[in-house]
């Protein structure tokens, strides 16, 4: 290794290995006694730029949690999973997954798919922008349904919750839900499929109706939309293509 | 024919002022258009493949000149730099043909275990000759992809690279030959000079903060400058110890203001920026601190015209 790359390592260690305040004797900065004042004010912006990253993607973990244990968690996170790219807007991918292996936070299991929704809304905002193409659904008149392929709006993702987790997300919006009917539907056991997709630049939430976890699972696939309908024989797919197309969920139907 | 005597001296444009645009202001601005050279942007902040602040900045676009200010290329990492930060720079500046490019010489990537992490921050690199390779090396990579010059900007440090190598050379000799063998441009951040030589004076370096900024700014050659950062920084005392900080938190200070004069003297009228980054105020204290760059680029206009009447 050359010099330069083992003096960047060691400065890279000193921000996110724990026990860095000690491995500031180790390393060849601080050439004066500025040295450990100035690592502490780098440590100090990462720790504030983690905290400002994971509340512009997951408000809603933030109010369950708290100021105080969020920030902290942002910080565990930050040491556990350090950015890997120049764009700290990609850093958080990881919370969910973490948040479901922390012994402090067993208690409410339901946080870490609440973090997996709010993830999802948060890649959707910045997805590539696409728009509706209303003549090409006139092939869902005239064209064999197995070899026709909807194209769904930017960002749309699936994920299905043993949680009521859309209403959680919810009750910590504006979405028409308190928070006392969805800690009813958490202590009832409810579970929730969560449907989020972009309608124009705006990130949208709503619960899967019933068989619509199967059918948009199945295009987001890839599949067919017959082969998407033949997976959901309990929704109205008419009704389901109307709504969706006015929901800005629909955007265009493309032949194989 | 203008009105304008012959023998007065034809009114140069001024130099340029811009803002940096931030969240807060993005729909004001828009909505008030406000009479600014040109708007700065984190390219950072735009890397989305779509999106409503892609549409947005867009739409800026088509009343301003943009300049893209990046905060994360690494562009001094001796693991070098990571093809898909390129790759989205290299996209932005095809769908906004900015007026400038921009970066740091810094380093943020490197190994960290069996990783590359990236520090998502503006980490110091020595002035040695292995840095210098490394970063004109990088500097020549993005300009080869872009198609452009870009402008490199010098760095608030924290701490001090305690070098074995004695050779390791100052800041701006580093600078000026990264501009020499490049092409590259300097974007010379006044403010950080001066949170420098204050720091510098806080550990007993130096006695005359103000003196030794002007001398910084005295051995860059004016050609290669290309544009001029102001910002607030602030002083912090806490358990930790003292320390100046380039927080971007506050108004530009009068040392700040009267070295930014200095540099318009000595590089001429180049453009420039005022940033605020944290605790962003109302747009109309942000547009008052443009005033003052405008007017401190006319008095230095001014005296340059009178100079060549004399």
């Amino acid at each position: 290794m050359s010099a330069l790359a083992l003096q960047q390592q060691q400065l890279l260690e000193s921000l996110f290995l724990p026990a860095a305040e000690d491995a500031i004797k180790n390393i060849a900065i601080c050439a004066d006694s500025m040295g450990i004042r100035g690592l502490k004010a780098y440590q100090s912006n990462g720790h504030a730029l983690a905290e400002r990253a994971l509340l512009a993607a997951y408000p809603v973990l933030a109010q369950m949690l708290g100021a105080e244990s969020f920030a902290a968690l942002a910080r565990a996170l930050w040491h556990a999973t350090p950015p890997q790219r120049g764009d700290v807007a990609q850093w958080g991918d990881t919370l969910a997954d973490f948040v479901a292996a922390s012994p402090q936070l067993a208690g409410e299991p339901y946080l870490a798919d609440v973090a997996r929704v709010e993830w999802a809304l948060h890649c959707c905002a910045s997805a590539a922008d696409a728009v509706l193409q209303p003549a090409t659904l006139a092939l869902l008149g005239s064209h064999d349904l197995d070899a026709l392929r909807l194209q769904l709006a930017p960002g749309t993702a699936l994920l299905c919750s043993p949680w009521p987790v859309v209403s959680l997300v919810h009750a910590h919006g504006d979405g028409g839900v308190t928070l006392a009917q969805a800690a009813a539907l958490l202590h009832a056991g409810q579970a929730e499929d969560a449907l989020v997709w972009r309608q124009g630049y705006r990130p949208r939430l709503r619960q899967a109706q019933a068989g619509e976890a199967d059918f948009v699972a199945a295009l987001l696939a890839g599949s067919a939309l017959g082969a998407a309908m033949d997976a959901a024989p309990q929704l109205d797919t008419s009704a389901w293509l109307t709504d969706a197309v006015q929901s800005g969920l629909l955007l265009a139907a493309h032949p194989f | 024919m203008t009105a304008t005597h012959p023998a007065m001296p034809v009114p140069a444009r001024c130099a340029e002022v811009g803002i940096g645009w931030r969240h807060p202001h993005y729909a004001e601005l828009l909505e008030r258009q406000p009479a600014l050279d040109f708007l700065e942007v984190h390219s950072e902040n735009f890397f989305g493949n779509g999106g409503a602040a892609l549409a947005v900045l867009m739409q800026a676009r088509a009343q301003y000149p943009i300049s893209l200010h990046g905060v994360g290329l690494s562009l001094g990492s001796a693991v070098g730099l990571d093809p898909w930060h390129l790759d989205q720079l290299a996209r932005l500046v095809q769908r906004v043909d900015p007026v400038r490019v921009s970066d740091h010489a810094c380093f943020a990537r490197g190994t960290l275990g069996a990783q590359i992490v990236h520090g998502s921050d503006l980490l110091p690199i020595p002035f040695s000759d292995e840095a210098l390779d490394v970063l004109c090396r990088h500097v020549q990579q993005v300009q080869d992809r872009l198609q452009r010059r870009l402008m490199v900007e010098n760095l608030s440090a924290y701490v001090r690279w305690n070098s074995a190598n004695a050779q390791d050379g100052s800041e701006t000799d580093f600078l000026t030959t990264l501009a020499q063998r490049t092409g590259c441009l300097l974007l010379v951040d006044v403010n950080n000079i001066y949170v420098n030589a204050c720091n510098a004076q806080l550990a007993g370096h130096l006695g005359d903060p103000l003196q030794a900024c002007r001398d910084w700014l005295d051995a860059i050659p004016p050609a290669a400058v290309g544009e001029l950062h102001v910002a607030g920084h602030c002083h912090v005392a806490d358990a930790h110890g003292e320390i100046v900080i380039d927080d971007h938190g506050g108004r530009v200070s009068p040392a700040v203001w009267a070295l930014h004069r200095h540099a318009l003297a000595r590089f001429g009228l180049v453009p420039t920026l005022v940033e605020w980054d944290t605790d962003v105020p109302a747009l109309d204290v942000l547009l008052e601190e443009a005033a003052i760059a405008g007017r401190a680029g006319q008095a230095v206009h001014n005296a340059t015209a009178a100079e060549a009447l004399a």
